[in-house]
């Protein structure tokens, strides 16, 4: 994979992990990969200053960190720059984090043991548009959509603005269908699916609602 | 009152209190009887009079009592001598008699000014009623004039003029009118209250027929209402009537009481009744002096022994009950006894004064009383009854909330079952995968295996902690949504170890819903699924694994889904050159897993390749 990827450019990461061989190993997929020039930071406060002298091209973050929650990072940088693509890094991939990540302005997750070739892949995908979206996270979406209104509590994950083609698309995705499966059924070119799915993330993503999410996130609930 | 019934509360012994009230109750009667009645100024009484005796005038006196010497007596004359005084009067003069019995006609110089018999209200011997008349002027002539008064006597009291008083209407009339407020205004207003309460208890009867008490006191009060409004002199039959009335009204009373001091009515009782209903027969007879001796032997007889009954039967409940609704009745009762009393000495002539008779009087009063005190009775028991339908809300209320509180604990106790016996197959699903596989990290560790066995033991236990997270989740039988994520892990999977993945749906939509599916099964079909394709990875060396999804309808005609997993290796044949494959061991193991899901497996091997065909049921029973 990694020498089909044609790239004007070195891509900049910034990885915040605080398990040193876990950062160590994700480091070594994407150097390994070439490409990449890797950024690591062990806690908020270095991956801030860090932040400080350099604008990376991506950023990889854990959630719990030793002095406080990776979704602060997501939330700041996601507020400082458009075009930083942020991807969440999670152990389970589930949907609490992921989804919570998302809202505040993650385009992606990575799981911690995804195998190296699969680590750079991802990396080099979201920089192309394709955020990746696993079945779990499409079926949560998908199930918050057929939700009836005033059923559940307010909930920051706002699904009303998804089009019905999305929710297709989420619930395809659920079942385990391929892009090309999809796309075939909603008689859509399978390009586009990757792009969707960039979209249904960017529908979701409440960012601009800035300090309700804020609030919420100082107490540790996002409400899902 | 109040004073009389707190000293009952804190009497010891009631019997001589009852008495002295009812000793006290009657002077106080004795007092209020022997009261002066209103009278005009005596300058205008009437102070001689002459009776008519066979055509010859004799001299009388006043008060006038004459017995009836015969059965129907003709009226007798009476005549007045009056002069006019000198200087014409200016006002009109008129006549009074403040008492009389039992009818009189007035007449000025021989012209009828007066007929009481025509009023009926002034007819009965038993009321009081003062008559008043205008005299004409032109009627008067200066000096000497005439009064006549002609007295009508029937019924079984004697003839009798009180007095008479001749003057100027001015000073007559206030006398009149308190008299006719005393006997006439007053005895209708409690006649009108007794009907009233009458039909009260009629309509209560009616409808709660049990409540006998509330019909004899209809019954006894209407009984009443009706003879005060029969007009003298009557048809005999009514006169049988007004007799038997006052004695059924007696009887009642003594039924009535029974029950109000709450003791039980036996039929003999109705005997009480006979007298009555006797005098009743003789007016009916016909013979006037049938029942005018039937009256005296019967009439007051019957009504003091019942007057005597209701008297001992309160006062015995005042004292040994303690009763005081008794009490103050039988105090009342003792007045009626006074009363009655003070009219019999009147009819025989014993009684000094005025001839009044109260009796029916303070009967009336009595009966008010009751009516009263039998309403408010009425209402108290409303009121229980009210209470009693409120603390019966109130613990129906309380029998729901204990109810509802029981509902929860049960729901609690339910629910504390069911995490147990999630947490039961959690630690199983826990102990089969994740917990074998750490375990076996730290031998491998300990023993200083090659990390690659570390790391794949290492996968292999995140994979099923995935799983069994995954298979915690609700998806109502859509084995396609777990699948979903199998999906994406098995070909992170494969494409490390450069094993292409084939995944194919068959049927549209995927997989049936399997009715019934649990986690546990979930569990089972992910790790043999699972199974299946680390056995190809592992054995077959082929470069591509299929997986298919595929319905088919089961022997029921109901959907049913199948899965296969197939590989393009070697296959199991032990002869054809390709690596040893020990499927035995393995395969039983699938097979197990099948089974506890309801699944079928099957295995088919050749020289292209391995399938492991599972074939899923429609329904799954309760528990794995």
């Amino acid at each position: 994979m990694g020498p089909l990827e044609e790239t004007a450019e070195e891509i900049s990461v910034l990885l915040v992990e605080d398990d040193a061989p876990t950062r160590r190993r994700i480091a070594d997929a994407l150097v390994q990969a070439g490409g990449f020039r890797v950024a690591e930071a062990g806690d908020l406060g270095q991956a801030r200053g860090l932040l400080q002298s350099a604008k990376p091209h991506v950023l990889l973050t854990d959630l719990q960190l030793p002095d406080g929650n990776g979704l602060e990072l997501i939330r700041e940088v996601r507020q400082r720059s458009e075009a930083t693509e942020i991807m969440v890094i999670s152990i389970l991939g589930d949907e609490q984090s992921v989804i919570s990540a998302i809202l505040l302005g993650a385009n992606g997750y990575l799981l911690k043991d995804a195998f190296p070739p699969d680590i750079a892949h991802t990396v080099r995908e979201l920089i192309r548009g394709h955020s990746p979206i696993s079945a779990s996270i499409a079926r949560f979406i998908v199930r918050r959509t057929q939700a009836g209104t005033g059923a559940k509590p307010a909930s920051d994950l706002n699904t009303a603005k998804l089009t019905p083609r999305e929710i297709d698309i989420l619930w395809g995705i659920a079942k385990g269908f391929s892009y090309a499966d999809i796309a075939s059924q909603l008689g859509i070119s399978r390009q586009t699916v990757p792009g969707y799915i960039k979209n249904i993330y960017r529908k979701l993503d409440v960012n601009t609602r800035g300090e309700a999410v804020f609030e919420a996130l100082q107490q540790g609930l996002i409400r899902l | 009152m109040a004073m009389t019934l707190s000293a009952i509360r804190s009497s010891p012994s009631r019997l001589p209190l009852y008495v002295a009230v009812q000793a006290l109750v009657a002077l106080a009667c004795v007092f209020v009887l022997r009261l002066d009645l209103p009278r005009p100024p005596p300058a205008y009484r009437a102070a001689v009079a002459e009776v008519n005796e066979g055509g010859v005038w004799r001299p009388v006196a006043f008060p006038i009592d004459r017995k009836a010497r015969s059965e129907d007596p003709p009226p007798v004359d009476y005549r007045i001598p009056f002069t006019l005084p000198g200087n014409a009067p200016e006002e009109t003069w008129s006549v009074l008699i403040p008492r009389f019995s039992t009818g009189v006609q007035l007449f000025i110089n021989g012209t009828l000014i007066e007929d009481t018999l025509r009023d009926p209200a002034t007819s009965r011997p038993d009321r009081n009623v003062p008559v008043i008349s205008l005299i004409p002027p032109a009627l008067l002539v200066p000096g000497p004039n005439v009064l006549t008064v002609k007295l009508f006597v029937w019924g079984p009291v004697t003839g009798y003029v009180d007095s008479v008083y001749l003057g100027p209407d001015s000073r007559l009339r206030p006398s009149f009118d308190r008299r006719i407020a005393l006997f006439e205004t007053f005895p209708l207003l409690l006649i009108s209250l007794q009907a009233t309460l009458s039909l009260v208890f009629a309509l209560i009867w009616v409808s709660r027929r049990q409540d006998a008490i509330y019909g004899l006191l209809a019954a006894a009060m209407g009984i009443g209402v009706v003879q005060n409004f029969i007009a003298m002199p009557a048809a005999l039959p009514l006169h049988g009537f007004i007799a038997a009335s006052v004695s059924i009204e007696g009887a009642l009373m003594v039924m009535f009481t029974m029950r109000l001091v709450g003791l039980r009515s036996r039929p003999a009782l109705w005997l009480v009744l006979a007298p009555g209903m006797l005098l009743l027969l003789m007016g009916l007879s016909g013979s006037r002096a049938l029942l005018q001796r039937g009256y005296l032997l019967l009439g007051p007889t019957s009504v003091t022994l019942s007057v005597l009954a209701v008297s001992a039967l309160l006062g015995w409940s005042a004292v040994r009950r303690r009763d005081q609704s008794s009490f103050l009745l039988g105090s009342v009762f003792t007045a009626v006894i006074v009363a009655s009393l003070h009219d019999l000495l009147t009819v025989m002539d014993l009684v000094p004064g005025e001839r009044l008779f109260v009796g029916r009087l303070s009967y009336s009063l009595v009966l008010v009383t009751i009516g009263i005190g039998l309403t408010w009775r009425f209402v108290h028991a409303l009121n229980e009854a009210d209470g009693f339908a409120s603390k019966l809300v109130r613990q129906v209320r309380e029998a729901e909330e204990k109810l509802r509180q029981s509902f929860v604990r049960e729901e609690e106790r339910a629910r504390s079952e069911a995490m147990t016996a999630e947490r039961t197959r959690l630690m199983r699903d826990l102990h089969d995968g994740l917990g074998g596989q750490l375990v076996s990290i730290v031998a491998l560790a300990e023993q200083g295996q090659d990390r690659g066995a570390i790391g794949e033991a290492a996968r292999a236990a995140l994979k099923d902690l995935r799983l069994v997270i995954d298979a915690m989740e609700d998806i109502d039988g859509d084995l396609m949504l777990v699948l979903g994520s199998w999906r994406e892990r098995i070909s992170a999977q494969l494409r490390a170890h450069a094993i292409s993945l084939r995944w194919e749906v068959l049927s549209p939509g995927g997989l049936p819903a399997i009715s019934g599916l649990r986690p546990g099964h979930v569990i089972q079909i992910i790790r043999l699924l699972d199974e299946a394709v680390t056995n190809a990875i592992k054995h077959s060396g082929g470069r591509t694994i299929s997986v298919s999804l595929d319905s088919l309808d089961d022997a029921e005609g109901r959907a049913c889904g199948r899965i296969t997993v197939s590989d393009d290796g070697c296959g199991l044949g032990e002869d054809d050159g390709g690596p040893v494959r020990r499927p035995g061991r393995g395969l039983a193991n699938m097979k197990k897993r099948a089974e506890l899901c309801g699944a079928s497996l099957s295995l088919i091997s050749d020289a292209a390749g391995t399938s492991v065909v599972l074939t899923l049921p429609a329904v799954l029973p309760d528990a794995p």
